[in-house]
């Protein structure tokens, strides 16, 4: 590891150990090693010729959910996602991907075409993508090959994903673009659907965006830069030459791909940063838009008295955290659904899925995860709603763990149900 | 070390023994930047195992090095002579709080902000409140005697620890101390142990003295044109006699460098803050925060403002609190002291700390817990410059002899470890020195526990 920027990074860290109080990797560890400090003096140490086992330091930054919590508390505000991505991109290139992930490699996520036929195929053969994916994708990450054991609920995919439900022609170009993301179109296509729909509802014309590549941050995350970038370049440039007012993301990690991550594989200097700046100042996420649209004035009142205190909203580590984009959500929910509507205990509280960390590591993701659902529960919330794709994949298997009565929801969903109930 | 030796570990431990390149590195740092590689870390989850480990070690002579969340000043927990890594990051279980006979016991290993929390929640109060309670551990701060912004009050941690268990350097398992308000029964051996920086024995449990739960506080940020000012109103304050629990000091510089992560507006001319917090009944509080800003304004203070609600308060500790890491940001390197000086010679130390500043041609920051007159003094430099770095060294030595000199002592919270190990003797003279030594020979006679540690050793204050 020779990377002149890494250094600068790191280089600001002060081995304080603020970091250590808010990991949420920690507590299942107690090591230092798990918690952003001991990573950063691993990549010290390597940096600085230690003749030490790159495997080893891999293994340690891949042991990390990304939540952010670390780089959110620090007195010197160490950008440890980044450090820790540009760790796992440089070992990447240097020693090769880490063997569990290599068998989720190699292809450059660059077609929705692509993702289609994955999930038909995965489909079609009843059982979620054992050995059926052909090509990678943005799922291939979450769902890899022999997924699915380890007392885990894998969602039944369904038949039809969302952009296929669309008709030909339809929201084909509009002013306002909706990147749906991977979950939303294969695996929760009704998010995606709701999303829509309420979307539209702002009188905006309306495209979604259909030739999208994956987000690119299960790449990103894992090391692979190269297809990572692929990913971003493929995605800024059809989205600036469709040139949409604004980019709405229903998925807090797609839009954190667009609003942030994709400056350090689109870099100042290099030939398309204009065109991702362009997209970074057009994506938002979903609340934002609609308390920025006329869609929430049209919702009838929400009826009184019921199921008060029932909804609560679980904050994305990226949307909330990194983003710093919590309250538009909360908003959007009170206008929604009303009293129904409340605080709910643990909200900011990580799911644990971490995207590729709950492959690699389902016992722990599945600990943190059961936590959160249940410390939410406890606190009398029946219905969890939150605005990302990962989270709702994880919650939705967490409940289904410990409290199947408990409903895991995309807020889109419940603004869908206010705006066209009958 | 030798392979028999590591076996055994391993045999004791199981994957509990970590010896990887990797691992090593993650336990050979503390907050002082310095770095030192042990040959193992060791993970207990028991007293036993602790003695176990102090016993092979004793067996195989390796130094053993206890550790709670490595964030000392001094170099405390860092492994100069290699060694076992002892971290008591997983005994951290809070065993009992007694609401009755007012005490904790708790493992070394509980983080200080956590007894804080439970004790809180049933009406009770852990008052020593070091700048990294969040973190930091019980036996930790146990281990070095941390102070914190509260001292000024409710005094340190030693004034908390009412009994021990601990491991010696033998191996033997010793308890030491009571769990009641008083005792008096042969050698206080608690207060040998809290502060002894792991040179002496390795706390396994602790009991711990809590106190009612003050009813209100109040929080006020008073802004002066200088440090001899906010001195000045120190010490005026004290002479109104009310005992505020908290009165830190900032300089401009120490301000500045946390405004990126909460900007604070400041009026023109400001170069130095009080923080102050006077806690207690209601009305007292309301009564005593009005008497403060009274006495700041009639002291020069530029502007006093008082924190309205719990996030205003908040606001202002997190804002003290960042300042110590946020200091990273003015250079790569600093020379961190907390001397302590009779809090009447504050404006005299004060004006000395700039005369140096300006003849020695270095940044100097200065910070800390005006109110008990200790005085963090942050020598800021690049490290890569071997003239600066040389005034730099040269200028701590200055201001040990001024505070000495003045009646006080070279360190009033963070302990000798390595950091100030050539300065002990300056303090507490040759005979202090030996005496000291002659204890640690009856508590530790193989030199096992910490060693390199509050004695001068050339390799160790090398890094």
């Amino acid at each position: 590891m020779r990377d002149a920027d890494l250094k600068a990074l790191t280089g600001l860290c002060a081995k304080c150990g603020t970091c250590r109080t808010v990991c949420t990797l920690y507590p299942e560890r107690k090591a230092e090693i798990a918690v952003a400090r001991g990573k950063i003096a691993l990549i010290e140490a390597a940096m600085s010729g230690e003749d030490g086992d790159a495997e080893a330091v891999q293994e340690a930054l891949t042991d990390c959910l990304l939540c952010g919590r670390c780089e959110r508390a620090c007195p010197n505000q160490v950008l440890v996602e980044e450090i820790v991505m540009k760790g796992r991109a440089d070992l990447a290139e240097e020693i090769g991907i880490p063997a569990w992930k290599r068998v989720l490699f190699g292809k450059v996520m660059t077609s929705a075409a692509a993702t289609e036929i994955a999930r038909k195929a995965a489909a079609a053969g009843q059982r979620l993508l054992p050995g059926k994916i052909p090509t990678a994708s943005g799922l291939h990450y979450r769902f890899p090959d022999g997924f699915g054991g380890g007392g885990r609920t894998v969602p039944k995919l369904p038949a039809i994903g969302f952009l296929e439900s669309l008709g030909k022609g339809e929201a084909a170009a509009g002013e306002v673009m909706l990147f749906v993301g991977c979950v939303f179109d294969h695996v929760f296509p009704e998010v995606g659907r709701a999303a829509y729909e309420t979307v539209k509802a702002s009188g905006k014309s309306v495209a979604v965006f259909r030739d999208a590549a994956c987000c690119g941050l299960p790449a990103m995350v894992s090391g692979d830069r190269r297809s990572a970038t692929s990913s971003a370049e493929a995605n800024v440039s059809r989205l600036r030459a469709a040139d949409p007012g604004a980019i709405v993301f229903p998925c807090g990690s797609c839009l954190l791909m667009f609003k942030r991550n994709v400056f350090s594989l689109i870099p100042k200097g290099t030939p398309m940063y204009d065109d991702a700046v362009f997209v970074a100042d057009r994506a938002v996420d979903y609340a934002s838009f609609l308390l920025s649209s006329s869609v929430l004035d049209r919702l009838p009142d929400p009826p009184p008295g019921k199921r008060v205190g029932e909804i609560g909203y679980h904050d994305p580590c990226h949307l909330s955290g990194t983003l710093g984009k919590g309250p538009e959500a909360r908003e959007v929910l009170s206008r929604a659904v009303g009293p129904a509507f409340a605080e709910m205990a643990g909200a900011d509280l990580c799911c644990g899925y971490g995207g590729t960390f709950n492959v690699r590591d389902y016992p722990t993701s599945a600990r943190i995860g059961e936590n959160k659902v249940t410390v939410a529960a406890r606190g009398g919330t029946k219905m969890i709603s939150t605005a990302c794709s990962g989270c709702v994949l994880q919650m939705r298997d967490m409940a289904a763990r410990t409290d199947p009565s408990l409903r895991v929801v995309h807020i889109a969903e419940l603004v869908h149900q206010a705006l066209f109930r009958k | 070390m030798n392979p028999e030796a590591l076996s055994a570990l391993g045999n004791l431990y199981g994957d509990r023994l970590r010896t990887s390149l990797e691992a090593r590195i993650c336990y050979s740092f503390d907050a002082t930047g310095k770095q030192f590689l042990p040959d193992a870390v060791v993970y207990p989850v028991t007293a036993e195992e602790v003695r176990q480990t102090v016993l092979l070690a004793n067996l195989h002579r390796f130094p053993v090095v206890p550790r709670g969340a490595g964030t000392g000043f001094s170099g405390g927990s860092l492994p100069v002579r290699g060694g076992v890594v002892l971290s008591t990051e997983r005994m951290d279980r809070i065993v009992s709080i007694d609401t009755e006979n007012l005490y904790a016991v708790v493992e070394p290993g509980v983080v200080t902000g956590t007894l804080k929390e439970e004790a809180r929640k049933k009406g009770l109060f852990y008052p020593p409140d070091p700048a990294s309670l969040k973190f930091s551990t019980l036996g930790g701060n146990i281990a070095e005697c941390a102070g914190g912004m509260c001292a000024v009050k409710y005094g340190v941690t030693r004034d908390y620890v009412l009994g021990l268990e601990a491991v010696l350097g033998t191996g033997e398992l010793v308890r030491t101390g009571v769990a009641t308000a008083k005792g008096v029964v042969g050698y206080d051996l608690t207060r040998m142990l809290v502060g002894s920086e792991g040179t002496l024995g390795i706390v396994t449990r602790a009991t711990l003295r809590l106190i009612p739960l003050p009813e209100a506080a109040a929080t006020l940020l008073a802004l002066f044109h200088g440090n001899r000012r906010s001195a000045e109103a120190v010490n005026a304050i004290v002479a109104a006699r009310v005992t505020p629990s908290a009165m830190e000091l900032m300089d401009r510089t120490a301000i500045d460098c946390v405004q990126a992560l909460m900007p604070v507006a400041l009026p023109e001319g400001t170069g130095s803050a009080l923080l102050l917090e006077v806690d207690g009944p209601e009305g007292q509080v309301e009564r005593e925060a009005d008497l403060l800003t009274e006495v700041c304004r009639a002291h020069g203070a530029i502007e006093v403002r008082r924190a309205s609600d719990a996030r205003g308060r908040d606001d202002l500790w997190k804002l003290r609190r960042s300042i110590s890491p946020g200091l990273r940001r003015l250079a790569p390197v600093k020379l961190n002291e907390d001397i302590v000086v009779p809090r009447s010679r504050l404006a005299d130390m004060f004006d000395f700390l700039a005369d140096l500043s300006d003849r020695r041609k270095l940044r100097i920051v200065t910070f800390g817990h005006a109110g008990d007159g200790n005085i963090h003094v942050n020598i800021m430099i690049s490290g890569a410059d071997a003239d600066e770095t040389r005034r730099a060294e040269e200028a701590v030595g200055e201001v040990f002899r001024k505070t000495v000199e003045m009646g006080g002592t070279i360190s009033g919270e963070h302990g000798v470890g390595i950091s100030k190990a050539p300065f002990l003797e300056m303090e507490v003279g040759p005979l202090g020195v030996a005496v000291m030594k002659r204890l640690k020979g009856c508590f530790d006679p193989n030199g096992i526990l910490n060693p390199g540690k509050i004695f001068l050793d050339e390799a160790a204050v090398r890094g």
